[in-house]
């Protein structure tokens, strides 16, 4: 990231990190003591989380007015520049990979584990290896390589951790 | 010193069956690979080999993770020399002499130069290991909670600093960040559930491993498919064993990287990177030949292999003296270790005596079949490096799943490693260093249990947790390393510099 835009993400962090700090510090004051169960005052379960939470809040602070001092908190957050963001090649990169993963672990469970790791794999290699311009008939190798790869390793992952780590997959 | 020799003899023999051979070669050179490609770390392998250990024996296991660990920091020089890229963190100094020597047609050199250095460091490393684990031990017998808690400060303080040089106010957030991801869950005082939201599955904390398999392998993943593609530029490897003559040339170099890579492995969370980095700078300030540094210094690469390799030993240190890893891996190594019921810390020395012992044996054997592998395979293996991250990143992923699901078959701890691994691939594009976040998730249930303990000893009085002698001095050094790092003080103590030298030059009167 260059230092400007560095800078406008510090300012956005240091607000978060600021919120998140006062949040931490005051569910933490609010936890019961259990005095009335005669324990150790300094035994409450909320001191350090309490000490924590001010910490986070400090730095957070200290992060904050470094930002505006660099003036960080000039940020441009038009539709316009989302989109120039949107439209870069590693960001799709990125997205295509986060989306196929989250929906991954999003099906496990729901879906059986060989075929959505076997799907995952699949649609991981085609998503980055299929040109949409040419024609599939003429990608038919890539398309049975990566589908051969995803079923060795999605068979392979399953029967290892089933048979030999004895873990009920999920 | 004879009768540590005989034990270590005796453990090393009680190794030397087949079975135990076959697990040394197959785990170091699988480390070597997870090393050699970029996107993979050696957390990230010692993590998921954790789960794929858990049901060995404890000697069997940990000695595969030890194998592990030090293959894949080694390992990642190759990828640091062929593609100017460091296959894990602590590779990183070598690719400013490794690559312009593999430029230069000189890969195999300075990749023969890398395996010997790496081997030669990791030896005086494990000797390190053996000599200083017991005192260590000894000394953190006479640590009460007051000493405990300032450690564990001290560790957040020195890690954020020394892994964010440019920004350590960003590694200090990273810290206490992690420091409170340890505070969720049920507390071990009165087992009352905090920040879980009445969440059944937060009260039982959130898991170090899937948090780290998040944050070193999903992270990586993402962050693996943003990059663009990368390109080897040499794949002709000539000669590779280096003439013993041009190491001995190097003896203070290898002898200094060992002893600093080793010191710097030993603190807290710092870890490998840091430790070559370190290594790499003190070898070109002592260097005859510094303007070679950064054009293809042979020197400059044994400098930072020796130091990397070393600091896998010194980050063992205070995992089995302490229970405080010394960097990422060793984290994972440590919770390994715990999973399999070793309880390491001042105490391992007593339950186990013959433990250190062991790990000092099990470190010589994985470091032999380091070089072995690391000389012998070199064309083979790279080989692996033509695999288009497309085809090999979802595997990845699918092995960071049932990585994260094996430890307690639930599917909430593989949401929590994809939570941690979206949360460590905005640390890394932020330029938050991710290593004090996870040393904070380890040292939070210390820091809570000991700043309490101290509390309730001194009746909320909290002056002996500042005038106890120990504690004093973690303090000071606590309050040093803070505001060394503030601007007044760099400014002042340049001003003092400047004066200095112009008085030693006669200009002042």
């Amino acid at each position: 990231m260059k230092p400007k835009n560095m800078d406008k993400a510090d300012f956005i962090t240091s607000i978060f990190l600021v919120i998140f700090g006062l949040v931490i510090f005051l569910i933490s004051i609010r936890m019961p003591t259990f005095r009335n169960l005669g324990a150790n005052l300094y035994s409450a379960p909320g001191i350090v989380p309490t000490m924590l939470g001010l910490i986070i809040f400090i730095l957070g602070m200290t992060l904050f007015f470094r930002s505006v001092a660099r003036k960080g908190y000039k940020i441009d957050y038009s539709l316009n520049s989302i989109k120039k963001i949107l439209i870069k090649r590693p960001i799709q990169r990125f997205l295509i990979a986060l989306f196929l993963s989250l929906s991954s672990v999003f099906l496990l469970g729901k879906v059986d584990y060989f075929l959505l790791t076997g799907g995952y794999i699949f649609i991981f290699i085609l998503a980055y290896e299929l040109d949409i311009k040419k024609s599939i008939l003429k990608q038919k190798a890539k398309i049975v390589f990566s589908l051969a790869e995803a079923i060795l390793i999605a068979g392979s992952i399953a029967l290892v951790f089933r048979y030999l780590f004895l873990v009920r997959l999920p | 010193m004879l009768q540590g020799l005989t034990e270590l003899g005796q453990q090393l023999l009680g190794f030397l069956t087949i079975r135990y051979i076959f697990d040394i070669l197959w785990s170091t050179q699988l480390g070597i690979i997870v090393g050699m490609l970029p996107g993979l770390t050696a957390t990230m392998g010692v993590a998921l080999m954790t789960t794929l250990t858990y049901k060995f024996t404890t000697d069997h296991a940990v000695l595969i993770l030890i194998c592990m660990y030090i293959g894949a920091i080694f390992g990642g020089s190759r990828t640091a020399i062929l593609i100017n890229i460091p296959g894990t963190p602590a590779n990183a100094a070598t690719t400013v002499d490794g690559y312009p020597l593999a430029r230069q047609g000189r890969a195999g050199e300075a990749m023969g130069i890398a395996t010997t250095g790496s081997f030669l460091g990791s030896l005086f490393g494990m000797v390190m290991l053996a000599v200083f684990t017991p005192i260590i031990g000894n000394a953190a017998l006479n640590f009460y909670s007051f000493e405990y808690f300032w450690l564990t400060i001290f560790g957040i303080i020195i890690c954020g600093t020394l892994t964010a040089p440019k920004d350590p106010l960003k590694g200090w957030i990273a810290g206490f960040f992690g420091l409170f991801v340890a505070t969720i869950g049920m507390e071990g005082m009165h087992a009352y559930r905090r920040f879980t939201f009445g969440n059944i599955d937060l009260g039982g904390g959130i898991a170090l491993l899937p948090a780290m398999i998040g944050v070193f392998g999903f992270s990586e993943v993402l962050i693996t498919m943003k990059q663009p593609a990368i390109k080897i530029v040499s794949r002709k490897i000539e000669k590779v064993i280096p003439h013993p003559r041009e190491i001995l040339k190097y003896w203070s170099t290898i002898i200094r990287s060992g002893f600093i890579g080793t010191v710097i492995g030993a603190i807290p969370g710092v870890g490998e990177d840091i430790g070559a980095w370190v290594s790499y700078d003190f070898a070109k300030k002592a260097s005859k030949q510094p303007e070679e540094y950064g054009k293809g210094s042979i020197e400059g690469v044994l400098a930072a292999e020796t130091g990397n390799n070393a600091a896998v030993a010194g980050a063992i240190i205070p995992v089995l003296s302490l229970g405080i890893p010394g960097s990422a891996p060793a984290a994972v190594l440590l919770g390994a270790m715990i999973i399999h019921g070793i309880r390491p810390g001042p105490l391992l020395m007593i339950e186990h005596p013959d433990f250190v012992i062991q790990v000092v044996a099990m470190f010589f054997l994985a470091t032999c079949a380091m070089f072995i592998l690391g000389l012998m395979l070199i064309r083979v293996f790279i080989k692996i490096l033509l695999i288009p991250r497309q085809r090999l990143m979802p595997v990845i992923f699918s092995l960071c799943v049932i990585g994260a699901y094996a430890l307690s078959s639930r599917i909430f701890d593989i949401w929590v490693m994809a939570v941690f691994g979206l949360i460590g691939y905005v640390m890394k594009e932020m330029d938050y260093p991710v290593a004090p976040a996870v040393l904070g998730i380890i040292l939070g249930d210390l820091l809570d249990k000991n700043l309490r303990r101290s509390l309730i000893l001194t009746k909320g009085n909290i002056i002996p947790l500042f005038t106890r002698p120990i504690s004093f001095i973690l303090v000071l050094l606590i309050v040093f390393t803070i505001v060394s790092r503030m601007k007044f003080f760099e400014q002042t103590t340049s001003f003092f510099k400047n004066r200095l030298r112009l008085l030693l030059r006669g200009r002042v009167h």
